[in-house]
């Protein structure tokens, strides 16, 4: 009997055994793989061409920001960098204002609605991007909008709410009943529910919702690229002007910009990491 | 009926009580929709008028923003069929469909697996393999860019390990531009879909593997045998989601190559992009768009049911 139950143990360990090391032998890879291009477009920030070409992996013998510099010149990544800010600030003000009071009408109020409601805004998942830039070219020029920052901040809260309304409304259902019915009891009437309760209880999930929108409006590029003009550049397309301007590819210079341009997620990414993972599972599941 | 109304003595306060309830579901829906309709208006406003904006400007020949449209039913669509260019873009992106798909999905499994197991170090490693999803397609192609390029970073690998021979202008080349550009997809996405799994395994009862290993069974065995069954609806999803961020993407080639060289990058989504705002035709490139959203439909009901047919 005790020797059939070692046995069986040792079975197990030596199963185990393999295959984590060939789990960890194919993370390690994967995981260098990862590491060894976004290491080299760092290092080749701080490089001259020469140094980048001829040793690319090598650490910079010394701290050259000159192609920040040059990078701030040529395409002003600053600017652009505070109108990529002004838009994301303008489009998550506009999502939360849109998305919570409908997040919690879907979540807290009982009608065969809200299911109707909730299938509508789960469309957005199927519609291609792409396809509708067009269409919206067409409105935003009709409109007077083109080549205006304030064309992006009405848009971006519309690709962005079926998320903000899942992940909301997902939040605002697990909340229990009494919420409500005790402040219905004071008196109180459905805005001062939503703003003096829900608000402050729902913190958790307006954190998860800004940081992912955050992600997704900062990064943007097809909209801007057709959307705004020189004057009002954000800072994807002022880093990919960084490549244009050059007749030979300068990429300590480019490199400088990737840099400036990840800088912000980046930050975001190590304070809000579990968040953004579970946020983004949650809007995988319910697509 | 009647008998029970009698066995009920205060009828007119049952009545009101009804009424009442009406009157407050009405109310209730009302206060619904005040609370719904902006996000609502919004949403239809400049999501779903655009789509349907594609469907009617793809009847129509339409040559510039500023010019005049004009009706022509289904040509652009009889022109699709006709279109060498359309054949060639449905080829490329066929390819990419199927590498990309390929060449993420069963390694994001595997690898998320091994991370659910929760072994030392399986944090850092979930940390990085998340980061590549914090970068934008601009940052994508400019880092990929350098790693491509003639002297860039590859070929200066290459040529230190000894394989100068092998050594080429990655994006430059007909034989490896495309697959240079589905590697740079495949590279952030088994990362970011093995975070997806472990989350999702993570949520299985650990129960499961536990019987299954008193009966002898190895990990391997475990993860094919208990897991992917398990997790099918959400490889299906998964599947999904790649699916539709490939057969509409066109980002690398419009920062990188053009569609080029050649038509070896030529995608349904780049041919789109690039007839409504480099050729301006803008009709036809809505007839493109229509495809690209019936593909999309298409795609979902084949990944569900071949997910389908793996769950029975």
């Amino acid at each position: 009997m005790q020797t059939r139950v070692l046995r069986v143990a040792r079975r197990i360990k030596k199963g185990a055994d393999l295959f984590v090391i060939g789990g960890y032998f194919f993370s390690t890879i994967y995981a260098a793989l990862i590491i060894v291009p976004l290491y080299f477009v760092i290092v080749s920030a701080f490089k001259n061409n020469n140094q980048i070409i001829l040793t690319p992996l090598a650490l910079p013998t010394t701290l050259n920001f000159s192609k920040f510099f040059q990078a701030e010149s040529n395409v002003h990544l600053l600017r652009a960098g505070l109108v990529s800010a002004g838009i994301t600030t303008g489009a998550e003000l506009l999502t939360l204002l849109l998305a919570f009071p409908a997040a919690y009408a879907v979540a807290r109020i009982q009608t065969r609605l809200s299911t109707l409601v909730e299938s509508v805004f789960s469309l957005g998942f199927l519609i291609p991007g792409l396809a509708i830039l067009m269409p919206i070219y067409e409105m935003t020029a009709k409109a007077g909008l083109l080549y205006h920052p304030i064309a992006l901040v009405i848009l971006y809260p519309a690709f962005n709410l079926p998320l903000a309304m899942i992940l909301l409304s997902g939040f605002m259902r697990k909340l229990p009943r009494e919420l409500e019915e005790s402040a219905m009891m004071d008196g109180g009437n459905i805005l001062q529910i939503i703003f003096y309760i829900f608000v402050p209880i729902c913190l958790p999930g307006i954190i998860t919702v800004l940081v992912l929108n955050f992600i997704n409006i900062w990064n943007e590029y097809l909209f801007a690229l057709i959307l705004m003009d020189s004057n009002n550049r954000t800072i994807q397309l002022a880093l990919a002007l960084l490549r244009a301007n050059q007749r030979a590819v300068d990429f300590g210079l480019i490199a400088a910009g990737v840099l400036i341009s990840m800088i912000p997620v980046y930050i975001v990414f190590i304070l809000f990491q579990d968040r953004i993972m579970s946020g983004m599972l949650a809007g995988a599941v319910k697509e | 009926m009647s008998s029970a109304e009698r066995t009920f003595p205060n009828e007119k306060r049952i009545l009101t009580s009804a009424e009442h309830n009406r009157r407050n579901a009405r109310r209730r829906r009302l206060t619904f929709l005040v609370l719904v309709l902006p996000a609502l208006v919004w949403f239809l406003t400049f999501m779903l008028w655009p789509l349907v904006n594609m469907f009617y400007i793809s009847t129509n020949q339409w040559d510039g923003l500023n010019l005049p449209k004009k009706f022509v039913f289904l040509n652009n669509f009889i022109r699709i069929f006709h279109d060498p260019k359309m054949a060639i873009a449905l080829h490329n992106t066929g390819i990419y469909l199927l590498v990309g798909i390929l060449g993420i999905v069963p390694f994001a499994f595997m690898l998320g697996f091994f991370l659910s197991l929760r072994r030392p170090g399986y944090r850092i490693l979930r940390t990085i393999f998340f980061s590549p999803a914090m970068l934008s397609a601009a940052a994508l192609a400019m880092i990929f860019l350098g790693v491509y390029r003639p002297d860039g970073m590859l070929n200066a690998f290459l040529k230190a390990v000894g394989l100068t021979a092998i050594t080429r202008i990655w994006l430059g080349n007909q034989a490896t531009a495309l697959g240079s550009l589905i590697a740079i997809d495949i590279w952030g996405g088994i990362g970011f879909n093995s975070v997806l799994f472990f989350a999702a395994l993570a949520s299985l009862p650990e129960e499961l593997y536990e019987a299954a290993m008193l009966d002898g069974a190895g990990y391997w065995t475990i993860m094919w045998r208990i897991a992917f069954p398990l997790m099918i609806d959400f490889i299906g999803i998964v599947t999904v989601l790649q699916f539709l961020s490939i057969l509409s993407g066109a980002a690398y080639m419009i920062l990188l190559t053009q569609g080029g060289p050649g038509t070896s990058t030529f995608t349904l989504g780049y041919y789109l992009y690039d007839q409504a705002f480099l050729s301006h035709r803008l009709g036809y490139s809505q007839a493109i768009g229509v495809v690209v959203f019936f593909a999309g439909i298409v795609g979902i009901l084949l990944i569900r049911r071949i997910t389908s047919r793996f769950s029975n």
